[in-house]
């Protein structure tokens, strides 16, 4: 997610360079063809409840020596 | 390789990469039927499962150069009277689909930076007699869009060809409504690219 946009999905890839007349330097990468969206976010509100949902907490962890 | 010999390997120079790009999209305007290392045309946009409803009445001459990566139309209708932007539209296959869908009540804008693309783009709009469409000329990172215009961004396979992927998204949004859709088709890569290798020009256009 960026620049505001909200629901980012990718429903489709394919490989779509496959026996292309060229061989293409970038294949070794692994090269995939796909659709995605996304939605401006309508308003700060939408936004920044998409950001919350992005955000996890770390569980804390204790420092002390430990109990016996 | 050290950090030291990392920091004096020379950065992307962006107006070379545009030139580059540029050569490499003037060959697919001019000669489409050449062989490149992506596929062309109509067999490509059978292979990205177009319908061929859509192509009625849109030029050969514009189908054949295109060279796209997905399917911004099977993301979600377009509607009678919308408003779209065609980021990267080259010959201008997908700026005329979305001409016919939106109707002459609707808007497409495409832009392109490579003037035999628009020219091809342009000379297709009016053999189809489609009114509703122009291209312009300019770059993703700055679009020659007012604020807030579309109802929905569509582009394929040309966000992976810009340098500063965050500055093209903020335009891409800057130029949607509240709400407006981004539906595109690009490029994934399933192995990390390394920081030498998105230096190489030729990596980014072949």
């Amino acid at each position: 997610m960026a620049a505001g946009f909200v629901g980012f999905e990718i429903p489709w890839r394919k490989d779509v360079f496959s026996d292309a007349p060229q061989a293409g330097s970038a294949e070794k990468f692994g090269t995939l063809g796909i659709n995605f969206r996304a939605r401006k976010a309508i308003d700060e509100e939408e936004w920044t409840v998409a950001m919350a949902a992005l955000s996890c907490e770390i569980p804390s962890r204790s420092v002390g020596p430990p109990k016996e | 390789m050290s950090d030291v010999l990392r920091e004096q390997e020379p950065a992307l120079d962006v107006n070379v990469l545009r030139h580059a790009i540029q050569e490499e999209y003037d060959e697919v305007a001019s000669h489409p039927h050449k062989g490149f290392h992506f596929h062309t045309g109509r067999p490509l946009a059978c292979m990205l499962e177009y319908q061929d409803e859509w192509l009625e009445g849109i030029p050969e001459s514009c189908i054949e150069s295109f060279a796209g990566t997905g399917n911004p139309f099977s993301l979600g209708e377009i509607s009678s009277g919308e408003r779209v932007v065609d980021v990267g539209c080259g010959a201008g296959i997908d700026s005329l689909i979305a001409a016919k869908k939106v109707g002459p009540d609707g808007r497409v804008v495409g832009v392109d930076m490579t003037p035999s693309m628009l020219k091809k783009a342009r000379r297709a709009a009016g053999e189809a007699e489609l009114k509703n469409v122009e291209f312009r000329e300019g770059y993703a990172e700055a679009l020659p869009v007012h604020d807030g215009w579309a109802d929905v961004l569509i582009s394929n396979g040309v966000l992976n060809l810009m340098p500063d992927k965050a500055a093209a998204l903020e335009e891409m949004s800057r130029v949607l409504k509240p709400g407006g859709r981004l539906q595109i088709g690009d490029i994934l890569v399933q192995k990390a690219v390394p920081e030498s290798a998105k230096r190489k020009i030729d990596l980014w256009t072949g």
